[in-house]
């Protein structure tokens, strides 16, 4: 009787450590540096294996490349004004594919909206909160606007769980994905924002410096579908 | 003032010269006209006041700058109001030089924060420096018209 009960008492501390373990193996690996997702991902000669996730299509034939700044004036009147036209003649229609890759420079707080970008991401609303910096933006840099009691609001108005979203943020666990985006922005000669990188089927690429109208896409999409 | 400076042509030329080169800078650097990879102009919804006073600033320069030669050359008179045209014309041209571009983005990697509060400053306030700049050549353009009209009648 003793034996068992001995035996019984081993077995629920065992049980109780390996349980303990897994939990903070779990807990770690949700916390855990995410530096690429994509791995091997690249378009062109641009690698985006630490952008965001896909928006549109993923087999469509063209694919743009967007190297921005939550905070970039210029990436907000691209957003407003030329981005609907793009999503409804071109994402809509399965004919190009949107990446966003960070080139975060004009000031700390566009490092903190890129991270909170992704923290969206972990619950599947990576582009909804994209639009919601975009749709919040303010013309001074660092003036608040993208602050972390912000960025948690916004997060909160798009029903996100915010448990999750304060650790995501807290760990810090994207801030190396939001550097490494940014080298490789500049390592593709990205030196403003925003600064589009038009990939056709054949991976020729076309560089677009600006918030450049709508028709400089038509024509370099157009161009490299060999159909101009 | 507009008729004595430039019955001489040479400054009807350096007016050209002025306005085209600060028009064509300022559209760039404000993003109205691209070069690459096709040469294209636009304006964006919401810019056009942007747009307007450069174009004022522009024509102002054009007028400011060559009547103060002018009057440096020809009646050998003070530079002084020369160099209030000449700040009217760089404050005009550096309002233009948001963050977000080539201009910014060389200066904030070259003065890290320092750079990017200063080009931040210059990107929020772009309209009311180019208001101001627009008043400090007109008060150019009238004082140097004022005194061209006493120094000549001299």
């Amino acid at each position: 009787m003793s034996v068992a009960k001995n035996t019984i008492i081993v077995l629920a501390v065992v049980a109780a450590i390996l349980v303990s373990v897994a939990s903070i193996e779990i807990t770690n690996n949700l916390m855990e540096p995410v530096v690429h997702p994509y791995p091997g991902r690249t378009y062109g000669e641009i690698n985006t294996d630490a952008g965001s996730p896909v928006l549109g299509d993923p087999s469509a034939p063209v694919t743009i490349v967007e190297f921005g700044d939550y905070q970039c004036h210029f990436c907000a009147l691209w957003f407003h004004n030329i981005k609907p036209q793009i999503t409804e003649e071109y994402l809509d229609q399965g004919k190009a594919k949107l990446v966003f890759v960070d080139l975060a420079f004009l000031g700390r707080d566009s490092m903190k909206a890129a991270h909170a970008s992704y923290c969206a991401d972990d619950q599947d609303m990576y582009w909804q909160y994209h639009e919601v910096l975009y749709e919040s933006q303010l013309d001074e840099i660092d003036g608040g606007w993208a602050a972390l009691s912000n960025l948690r609001n916004f997060a909160m108005g798009l029903g996100l769980d915010m448990d999750e979203f304060n650790e995501c943020m807290a760990s810090d666990k994207y801030a190396e994905r939001v550097e490494r985006n940014t080298a490789i922005a500049k390592e593709n000669g990205a030196n403003s924002t925003p600064t589009f990188f038009i990939v056709g089927p054949d991976d020729q690429q076309i560089m677009i410096r600006g918030a450049q109208p709508f028709e400089v896409f038509k024509q370099s999409i157009s161009s490299l579908n060999g159909d101009a | 003032m507009i008729r004595l400076v430039f019955s001489d042509i040479k400054f009807v030329i350096v007016a050209i010269c002025i306005f085209a080169t600060m028009t064509l800078l300022l559209l760039i650097m404000s993003e109205y006209v691209f070069l690459e990879p096709y040469v294209v102009g636009h304006i964006p919804r919401g810019t056009e006041l942007g747009l307007l006073l450069i174009l004022v600033i522009a024509l102002l320069s054009a007028l400011v700058i060559p009547a103060n030669v002018y009057r440096i050359l020809v009646l050998n008179r003070s530079k002084r109001k020369m160099s209030t045209g000449l700040t009217g014309s760089v404050v005009g041209v550096v309002a233009g030089a948001c963050s977000c571009g080539p201009v910014g983005f060389a200066v904030i990697s070259t003065f890290g924060s320092v750079g990017a509060v200063a080009t931040s400053f210059l990107t929020a306030y772009e309209v009311p420096l180019r208001v101001a700049a627009v008043a400090v050549l007109v008060l150019t353009y009238a004082t140097t018209a004022r005194s061209l009209k006493h120094e000549c009648r001299i």
